[in-house]
């Protein structure tokens, strides 16, 4: 057998897994997006469904929503992780116990987290009775809203509760990798402490910060079940406007929301590809 | 010729599993069921398997179906009850409207839905709904299907599709230590949530609850049913909705987070009610309210009422998919639910409490006891006082316009 045949034979399993399971399903996914579903005699092809989202008021307010939530958690996420392994990667009493304490929520799934928002932070949640045990509020809606909130700070809240330390701990394990050496030097030769992490530290970091934020911003533009729990009804973030239709009692509603998940994905692939070029450009430009 | 033990031996294994499957028919064939009688039914369905796909947000319905039903199906029956819960009902219909696309058209994964409504009309549309197969039911005789009420469901005929499990009744609940005196019509409804700010509010469409308080204001704005019976009428819809969403978002400011937001479901609705953010609820299920209020998530002066100009009610059904491959299960499965021991289960506040959709003057005199003898909590409002003022529900048609209505016009203004 040759090299090339095993290779081929190993990655079977995984390219049938992508192969059909993905691109099969992108597949069916785009046929219905252009009205193909014979099943209930669409048989004409055509781009109604795309213009139909396209013209719709709430799809544009839903993309802004869904953009400020994925941009503000990775942004936010990001800087405290960062910050986090800064201290982590130090030696001091009791590090093991802080490091594994914030590690613990990774295995925390999201939906959960999503409950714990809810029961802290809504206006009848464990916040909100505090403050009117110690007077400071006299009825649930003197709390401010925190959770379907038009701000989707409940939303945003769970994101970098649960991302920071994903984002983190690939950051510190990049800071170690890396050392504290190169640092040491630019201290010697005169730099500030804030020079040597922005021009030294912070660029070497900066591959790994990047592809540890690129997921995360793909994750939370995609996914469904927190801006369903935690978010405002109008307007509803793009995965829960797409599952809406999707669910629509009219099955001529059907191709209208695998236009909308089919947007969602060329949308997020093109801010990836977007963010990917800006901030490479950003790391050629490293001094 | 050496006919060793060891060789009968494996040659009686390999019969008996080849024999295994042809015990368990495949039972997909639905014309050749209607066919049969009873006891062949029977036979066929047993060692059978029912995915049961139903709404499953409520832990009493899920205990009544897993364990009630569901042990007399394994002890009676040898059928095994495999019950998928749901939080809306149209997800089981895309599965099977799914498999039909693929192709899959005697091995679907769904035996069974909890259903009525658009999801009903929806089965119909698109010619997903195993039909004809009522008569082979003994406990048929125990429906009355000339009652309008069970012969179409939300306006649409049933046609020997599905046959029915329960009917309900919608009603609104207050704290009675809180609000004394609820408001008991849809005017003094509004004229209460304009005088109470903040104490008030609704699921948004499509929950399925929070729609039918938006066809209460509907049904109010047009001065009763008349005109809206029958079929969808566009101009009569125009003239209606302009009115009724006028008047919703006029409420607006005056709802739970001044409108700026709704509870998108109708457990968010009850648990703003549980920790006194708003001071009324309500449910299509008024057993629900009790059982809320043994849980001890509701205050246990929870008082449920109707509505003096009458609140709507339906009935809901169970239907087979047309590509079941265990139909012969699933209609033994609905057979038990319509017993009089199974409907009697069922309206047992304590286990459930919910309506019956069979006539019990049609059962045995030991169930008519049995229901002679139910007493609701008091917390629960009962059918007969619900029923005095009941209306009629819409017609799909209606009641989708009605939906895209209130997102379009209220909920996006």
């Amino acid at each position: 057998m040759t090299d090339r045949l095993r290779i081929i034979l190993l990655l079977t399993p995984a390219l049938l897994v992508i192969g059909v399971l993905f691109f099969g399903g992108l597949a069916v996914g785009l046929m219905r997006s252009f009205s193909y579903m014979p099943v209930i005699g669409l048989t004409q092809p055509n781009l109604d469904a795309y213009a139909a989202v396209f013209s719709s008021a709430s799809f544009y307010q839903s993309f802004l929503l869904t953009f400020h939530i994925a941009f503000t958690s990775t942004v936010i996420s990001s800087v405290l992780a960062v910050g986090a392994a800064l201290l982590l990667r130090r030696s001091f009493i009791g590090k093991p116990v802080i490091s594994f304490l914030f590690q613990l929520n990774l295995t925390v799934p999201h939906l959960v987290g999503a409950i714990g928002i809810l029961y802290l932070f809504s206006q009848s949640g464990s916040f909100a009775r505090l403050g009117y045990d110690w007077g400071l509020i006299a009825k649930p809606a003197d709390f401010p809203a925190l959770v379907f909130d038009p701000y989707a700070i409940g939303i945003i809240l769970q994101y970098v509760w649960k991302e920071v330390p994903f984002i983190g701990l690939i950051v510190l394990a990049n800071m170690q990798a890396i050392g504290e050496d190169y640092e040491a030097v630019a201290r010697s030769l005169g730099a500030s402490r804030w020079q040597t992490f922005r021009h030294v530290l912070l660029p070497m970091i900066l591959p790994g910060l990047l592809s540890a934020s690129v997921m995360v911003f793909a994750f939370t533009f995609g996914a469904y079940e927190i801006p369903a729990l935690l978010g405002q009804n109008h307007p509803a973030a793009l995965p829960v406007l797409a599952y809406r239709k999707y669910t629509d009692v009219d099955l001529a509603a059907r191709p209208e929301a695998m236009a909308m998940a089919i947007v969602i994905a060329v949308m997020s692939a093109a801010m990836i590809l977007l963010y990917l070029r800006l901030s490479r450009r950003s790391l050629g430009r490293r001094p | 010729m050496r006919v060793t033990r060891r060789t009968l031996v494996g040659v009686s294994l390999s019969m008996a599993l080849l024999a295994a499957p042809v015990a368990r028919a495949d039972t997909a064939d639905g014309a050749a069921l209607n066919a049969m009688s009873w006891d062949q039914v029977v036979a066929q369905a047993k060692g059978g398997t029912v995915n049961w796909f139903m709404w499953g947000g409520a832990d009493n319905i899920n205990q009544y179906v897993s364990g009630y039903i569901g042990g007399i199906l394994k002890d009676e029956y040898g059928i095994t009850l495999n019950r998928v819960g749901l939080t809306d009902t149209v997800e089981a219909v895309n599965i099977v409207l799914g498999e039909k696309e693929a192709g899959v058209l005697d091995a679907g994964s769904v035996d069974m839905i909890w259903i009525n409504g658009e999801n009903f009309r929806t089965m119909k549309q698109g010619g997903l709904a195993y039909c004809g197969y009522t008569e082979v039911l003994p406990n048929n005789a125990l429906i009355n299907w000339d009652n309008p009420a069970i012969a179409n469901d939300f306006g649409v005929p049933v046609e020997g599709c599905e046959v029915p499990w329960s009917k309900a009744q919608f009603a609104f609940a207050h704290d009675s230590a809180k609000v004394p005196e609820p408001p008991k019509t849809i005017a003094a409804l509004i004229e209460w949530i304009k005088a109470n700010p903040g104490q008030f509010t609704y699921p948004a469409a499509p929950d399925f609850n929070g729609a039918v308080f938006v066809r209460h204001v509907f049904y109010h704005v047009a001065g009763g049913t008349d005109g809206l019976m029958g079929p969808f009428d566009q101009a009569k819809f125009d003239e209606v909705a302009a009115k009724t969403w006028a008047l919703l978002n006029e409420l607006e400011p005056y709802l739970w987070r001044e409108g700026k937001t709704y509870p998108t479901s109708i457990n968010q609705l009850n648990e703003l009610f549980a920790n006194s953010e708003v001071a009324l609820t309500f449910d299509y299920d008024a057993a629900q309210f009790g059982l809320a209020v043994a849980a001890g998530r509701f205050p246990a002066t929870t008082r449920s009422y109707g509505l003096e100009d009458g609140t709507i009610g339906n009935t809901n059904y169970t239907v087979i998919p047309f590509n079941s491959p265990n139909k012969a299960a699933a209609l033994v499965l609905q057979n038990l639910l319509l017993s009089g021991e199974a409907q009697y289960e069922k309206a047992n506040p304590a286990v459930w409490g919910t309506s019956p959709a069979i006539e019990i003057s049609r059962t045995t005199p030991e169930v008519q006891a049995q229901f002679g003898q139910i007493v609701l909590p008091e917390s629960v409002v009962s059918a007969e006082v619900l029923g005095k003022s009941a209306l009629p529900e819409l017609q799909s048609g209606w009641i989708s316009a009605i939906e895209q209505g209130w997102i379009a016009n209220v909920a996006q203004k």
